[in-house]
């Protein structure tokens, strides 16, 4: 049963005296002893799937306000981005035969010749256009229109619910939880990328570059920062971590379609309610986001969730458009 | 006044081609529907065109407004008013629920006005879907009645076709006026650079505001006629890609001019139909549609063709210096 | 007779200070001018006064009326306006229709006749139907003060009028706004000090968001700390 934060105190002393003005310390366990194991068991459930969510949100989050804080891009098509990864799992497990951990690697190596592609084509022609966002915008729904129309044609064929086999399988015990050792791995791989993504852009070399160009890339400019690269690599940097997430997804949970909507849609909102361009914020919010949809769902159905992120980003957006983390 | 001589004349000939076009198809359900749709969309590209052509905001919500509109409408007459007047009563509710929805974000420019309407559409699509007691939900509504006759009778086919026509060149005459008085010019400048505007001593946000209630009143108008004309309505018709769809019209006939969305709601109103063999890769060609348009043809045909056609001395380097005037 | 009187007005944007308790107090009819290094917060007051940004502390009153809190169109309607350090005009639209756009809103409209003569006193008429993003720097500075002139403000507030223009032109607007200290008050920002020099009946010095100094031209213009702070590093 958990544990008091005073090794000191036995439990029986605890129950047998309840005294008033019973210190905090010792509250808690004497809660936890009363709870029940089903209570206990939803309680851990919903926490272990809040991070795990969370992680997940943080990830897309942070590829999307990456881009967004660099190349002022609002890519809309993260969703798609997020499904196609998925789903390229999916295939690459189910019908090759492929060790899902071999797949993701491929599947995220071949998301930078992907972004390189659609930097030169598209995306490159708008960095000095003023007001850019919108266009890049609005280009960013054509890119999501194409591809949920040939997910439609081809996987949409195929299925309509997808799961992989587990990473690894077998269950732990976290008291009388039982945790599935699936998503125990991809949430330690996911907790892995986000330390390394944090301290990449905080100490590294080209995460001080990026954030000179967030902040103003005339100045970077004339620092020596060579702000289209730093761009490129923004941009397949961002794609790549999108990309993560999704095969970190579909290696926890089965998935259909409407991940790539719904994912689209929290990860704007984390990005506008932590701050555009904000990584911390994107990294705050996005665990809030999942504990939190984590907690609602037990109480209420995902339309309601669903109505409170949007109301919660309106909120921001009309009171607060800077982000709550914003510079 | 000479018809052919005036500034008229554009309109003129769009309404003979509106009124006419009905007639020839009028053997023809399948045709005339699909003239009916077009009508529609160009009523509804028109409206979008007041506020992405001339006051550079991209409403996202345009279809949520329609569909509250067209539910509203449908409940009334349902419940024994008289069409028109559920009409009207629709779509000023509508225009009045866009105006609350999007009063706050009209200060915010740009994407994240887009933003914000993007989300308040989420919100219309969601709310159609939740409140199934009103809407029916995601099932949607099949039993819609027709708009009545003042002689008695109900407004069917043809007919239909032929109230949809004169709607849409009233709105299109409409559009003309207003873009060419002093409220035409004030939204113009605000698009152009509204903070400009704003040191001139325009008042930028009421004027945002005045252009939104017109521009929703052109949606939700269309949607209360829609639904009859259809008989069918549900949550996805009138969701973001329907915002989306009219959107493009405008974008790719020509945004900020008067004829541009005609055209382009001309050319596209009519795809899904004509390409139904080809449904599948429907969301593909709009995709690109989308793209094409944003990186190839940003004015739109008809703006790229009037750009063309004034194109006068390319702006020299600002940095240029030249003899002093004085 | 006080035209513009600000007080105490202090602007921070996160941690950085902008401006700190800065007063300044025009008499109409007096021309202002307004010098400093970059970043010393000169715009930032302009962008205070006209509504632009909220300042966490002052109290701005103009012409007796209080301006804090106000938006920009209300407070160019009380016949405040003013022009922008990079010209600001609205290139896709022609000469003519940016005039337009000027007396659509403008508290007293000019007349037609007055603005014909105005733009013809400023070198425009020919080139009315041109596109505003094809004219000269020069023009579309000549430009900017037609579209304030046309309006017939109280208090001009002009930022970094000859940023850019040759010795000539220099020269030329010099002699332009001269003969502006007529039509309405005038308030300039500048960084050439001969600008300052011939216009100004007082100068006003801000540095790092202070006011070091306030007075008449010639004393300002050799005051030692002046010198020291800023003009050492300017072309005068």
């Amino acid at each position: 049963m958990g544990s008091g934060s005073d090794p000191g105190l036995r439990l029986d002393q605890v129950i047998t005296k309840p005294a008033r003005g019973c210190r905090r310390r010792a509250f808690l366990p004497a809660v936890i002893a009363r709870m029940s194991d089903a209570t206990i068991i939803i309680l851990l459930s919903m926490i272990t799937t809040g991070l795990m969510l969370g992680m997940i949100f943080s990830l897309v989050a942070v590829g999307v306000t990456i881009i967004y804080g660099s190349i002022w891009m609002p890519n809309a098509a993260n969703g798609q981005f997020f499904l196609l990864a998925a789903l390229l799992l999916w295939s690459a497990s189910v019908s090759w035969g492929l060790h899902p951990a071999l797949a993701a690697l491929i599947i995220i190596g071949l998301s930078v010749p992907f972004s390189y592609a659609l930097e030169i084509l598209l995306i490159r022609r708008f960095y000095d256009v003023p007001n850019r966002n919108i266009s890049y915008f609005v280009l960013s729904l054509g890119i999501t229109q194409i591809l949920a129309g040939i997910f439609s044609i081809t996987y949409g064929i195929w299925s309509d619910q997808f799961q992989l086999p587990p990473l690894v399988g077998g269950l732990t015990m976290l008291g009388p939880f039982p945790m599935v050792n699936n998503r125990l791995a991809a949430m330690l791989i996911a907790a892995l990328l986000l330390v390394a993504l944090f301290t990449l852009l905080r100490y590294h070399r080209y995460g001080r570059a990026l954030r000179a160009v967030f902040q103003n890339r005339e100045a970077a400019a004339l620092r020596g920062v060579d702000v289209r690269a730093v761009y490129r690599m923004s941009f397949m940097l961002g794609n790549a971590v999108v990309f993560a997430g999704g095969v970190l997804f579909a290696c926890a949970y089965s998935f259909d379609f409407s991940i790539a909507w719904t994912m689209a849609i929290t990860a704007f909102a984390i990005m506008i309610i932590g701050g555009p361009g904000s990584v911390l914020g994107a990294l705050v919010i996005g665990m809030v986001f999942g504990l939190t949809q984590a907690a609602v769902s037990i109480f209420a159905s995902p339309t309601i969730a669903a109505f409170s992120y949007l109301g919660a980003m309106l909120v921001i957006l009309l009171f607060r458009p800077s982000g709550l983390f914003a510079r | 006044m000479n018809v052919l001589t005036s500034r008229w004349l554009p309109h003129t000939i769009f309404a003979l081609a509106a009124f006419a076009t009905p007639l020839v198809f009028s053997g023809n359900r399948y045709f005339a529907f699909i003239v009916g749709i077009t009508l529609l969309s160009v009523l509804w590209a028109t409206g979008m065109n007041l506020l992405y052509g001339y006051t550079g905001l991209m409403p996202l919500m345009f279809a949520g407004i329609a569909g509250i509109s067209a539910y509203v409408t449908i409940g009334l007459s349902a419940a024994g008013w008289s069409f028109w007047l559920a009409m009207l009563v629709g779509s000023i509710a509508a225009s009045l629920v866009g105006i609350v929805l999007g009063l706050p974000s009209l200060r915010l420019r740009g994407f994240y006005f887009t933003l914000c309407s993007l989300v308040i559409q989420s919100v219309i699509t969601l709310a159609f879907v939740y409140f199934v007691n009103l809407t029916n939900g995601d099932v949607g509504i099949s039993h819609i009645p027709l708009p009545e006759l003042p002689g008695g009778g109900q407004l069917t086919g043809t007919s239909y076709e032929l109230v949809l026509a004169a709607l849409t060149v009233i709105g299109v005459v409409v559009l003309t006026l207003l873009v060419e008085s002093g409220f035409g010019h004030r939204l113009i400048a605000i698009r152009e650079d509204d903070g400009l505007a704003e040191t001139l001593g325009i008042n930028v946000t009421r004027q945002r505001l005045a252009a939104f209630f017109i521009a929703s009143l052109f949606a939700s108008i269309g949607g209360a006629l829609y639904a009859p004309y259809v008989g069918f309505v549900s949550p996805r018709s009138f969701d973001v890609l329907v915002s989306l769809n009219i959107w493009l019209m405008v974008a790719f006939g020509g945004r900020g001019t008067i004829w541009g969305p005609v055209v382009g709601a001309v050319i596209l109103a009519p795809l899904p139909f004509l390409l139904q063999d080809y449904y599948m890769i429907k969301d593909v060609v709009y995709g690109l549609l989308i793209i094409g348009v944003i990186v190839l043809l940003p004015a739109g045909i008809v703006g790229g063709w009037k750009r063309k056609a004034a194109a006068g001395e390319p702006a020299p380097d600002v940095a240029q210096k030249t003899a002093p005037a004085r | 007779m006080t035209l513009l009187d600000a007080k105490l007005v202090s602007m921070r944007f996160g941690g950085v200070v902008a401006l700190s308790d800065v007063n300044v107090h025009q008499e109409a009819g007096e021309t202002l001018g307004v010098i400093g290094p970059n970043g010393s917060g000169k715009t930032t007051l302009v962008n205070v006064i006209t509504g632009h940004l909220t300042p966490q502390n002052g109290a701005v009153l103009f012409d007796g009326a209080p301006l804090l809190g106000r938006k920009p169109f209300q407070i160019a309607a009380a016949g405040l306006t003013r022009t922008y350090q990079s010209v600001r005009v609205f290139s896709e639209l022609t000469t003519r229709e940016n005039i337009a756009t000027a007396l659509l809103d403008a508290p007293r409209p000019l007349p037609s006749d007055g603005v014909a003569e105005t733009a013809e006193w400023l070198g425009l008429t020919p080139r009315f139907d041109a596109r505003a993003g094809s004219l000269t720097l020069y023009e579309q500075r000549r430009l900017e003060i037609l579209m304030r002139l046309v309006q017939q403000p109280k208090l001009l507030m002009l930022d970094e009028p000859v940023g850019g223009l040759s010795s000539a032109e220099v020269r030329a607007t010099i002699n332009l706004l001269s003969e502006l200290k007529a039509r309405c008050t005038i308030f300039v920002i500048e960084h050439t000090m001969k600008v300052i020099r011939e216009l100004a009946d007082r100068v006003i010095v801000l540095v790092a968001g202070e006011k070091i100094a306030d007075g008449p031209p010639a004393e300002i213009l050799s005051d030692q700390r002046v010198i020291e702070k800023y003009l050492g590093s300017v072309d005068a």
